[in-house]
């Protein structure tokens, strides 16, 4: 089975390639127009439902700078699928070049076991973990925002900061008492 | 394929790449203006490529097993130890900077022409609003102590306005007490002994009155006796 690699091809000048894995395939097509307005640098925006991806395009697919995994946490398919595709990258990704996305977290039909659940998955990945709102404009231009940054990062373009030295500042952490009932 | 000779192989590719300064394949197209500055950022871009990769292939060759729950003790002790020197370095190349910049004024200043001229203007007027500064923080200085005394002052006069006070109701209240002490007792038995003697002469008028009625003696022509029967209806009967 074909896994994604970091390192596996050059990098490009003054670009920066983000790979959106989303089960639903909604949210990433407009977070991929907003990217796109960027102008100091040159973003390309790779789509995906789900890893492995397909052999055909390997050769020209380019080097691949941040993955993006959207997790969508009113439906159980998105998080397993995301799950699932986990296991088609390098483990050479995660020292920094992982990200989580949840969407609709502020949901009343979501149990709280599946953001905890995220959470833990996001932890023992050392992966930074961004809740983003996709129903408003607002919350796109700040999800965009973020993205941004941390592809910046990772591309390389910020000149005193790698990839692994953000991932270890901005990582999720579980709180000690998330096995513990809340107060609802 | 050894994921190592991968990287490395990959390294001196991006290198070569960089140092040539040529348009790599992706960006052919809208990089007609590459100005020095951008070509700089790319330069600081592939270096920054490089490094990852070298860090891969480093921590590629030094294989050194130990457990997830070691490695996570180790961990914050190196994180602090690089936020530590990145923060020197952050202030070193900082303090760098301001003394490359202040030459650069120095050097502009000595030219002697009309950016020259706009500079030292400009850094007059920043002396003359510094000195300005000081001179109005040091009359609010002078004030501010001036208010303080004062304030001193009033509070020195309002414990001594508090002090009095007390003082005073404390003589009054120990005046009135063993004053009326001694009052009390006197009152009492002058009192009593008023009260005695009321009764004797009265009960002495009412028998001399009993015993000139019951004589019939002629009290109105006699003066003397008159005098004396008149004084006796001075006092009530009833007591």
């Amino acid at each position: 089975m074909s896994s994604l690699k970091p390192f596996n091809k050059l990098p490009g000048l003054n670009t920066a390639n983000i790979l959106l894995v989303e089960f639903e395939e909604q949210f990433q097509q407009s977070l991929a127009d907003a990217l796109v307005e960027e102008t100091a640098v040159t973003v390309n925006v790779r789509l995906a439902k789900s890893l492995p991806l397909p052999k055909e395009n390997e050769e020209s697919r380019p080097r691949i700078d941040l993955v993006v995994f959207i997790i969508n946490l009113t439906s159980e398919l998105s998080f397993q699928s995301a799950e699932a595709s986990l296991k088609y990258l390098d483990p050479g990704f995660f020292l920094g070049k992982v990200c989580f996305m949840v969407t609709n977290a502020r949901n009343a039909s979501v149990p709280t076991e599946r953001l905890d659940a995220v959470r833990k998955l996001a932890a023992s990945l050392h992966c930074p973990l961004l809740f983003a709102e996709d129903q408003t404009p607002e919350g796109l231009a700040n999800a965009t925002e973020r993205l941004l940054t941390i592809l910046k990062v990772t591309a390389g373009l910020i000149p005193m900061a790698t990839a692994l030295y953000l991932s270890n500042l901005t990582r999720c952490t579980v709180p000690p008492d998330i096995d513990q009932p809340t107060f609802d | 394929m050894d994921p190592s000779d991968v990287v490395g192989t990959l390294n001196h590719k991006v290198e070569a790449a960089a140092l040539n300064g040529a348009p790599a394949p992706d960006c052919s197209t809208g990089q007609k203006d590459t100005s020095p500055a951008d070509m700089l950022r790319m330069k600081q871009q592939m270096s920054n490529q490089c490094f990852e990769m070298a860090v891969q292939i480093h921590a590629g060759k030094s294989k050194r097993s130990c457990s997830t729950s070691e490695a996570e003790r180790d961990l914050p002790d190196y994180l602090s130890e690089l936020e530590r020197i990145k923060t020197i370095h952050f202030n070193s190349s900082l303090s760098l900077h301001r003394m490359q910049m202040w030459h650069a004024i120095g050097e502009k200043l000595k030219q002697n022409d009309s950016e020259a001229d706009t500079l030292k203007a400009v850094s007059d007027r920043c002396m003359a609003l510094c000195s300005h500064i000081k001179q109005v923080q040091q009359e609010s200085k002078k004030l501010q102590d001036d208010i303080t005394e004062i304030q001193k002052k009033r509070l020195e006069m309002k414990r001594l306005t508090h002090e009095k006070m007390k003082e005073m109701e404390e003589l009054m209240s120990k005046k009135q007490h063993p004053d009326t002490e001694k009052y009390k007792t006197a009152l009492e038995k002058g009192q009593k002994n008023l009260e005695k003697y009321k009764k004797m002469t009265i009960m002495t008028q009412n028998v001399l009155r009993g015993i000139l009625l019951a004589c019939k003696v002629n009290w109105l022509d006699d003066p003397k006796l008159r005098d004396i029967a008149m004084t006796l209806e001075e006092f009530p009967i009833s007591d």
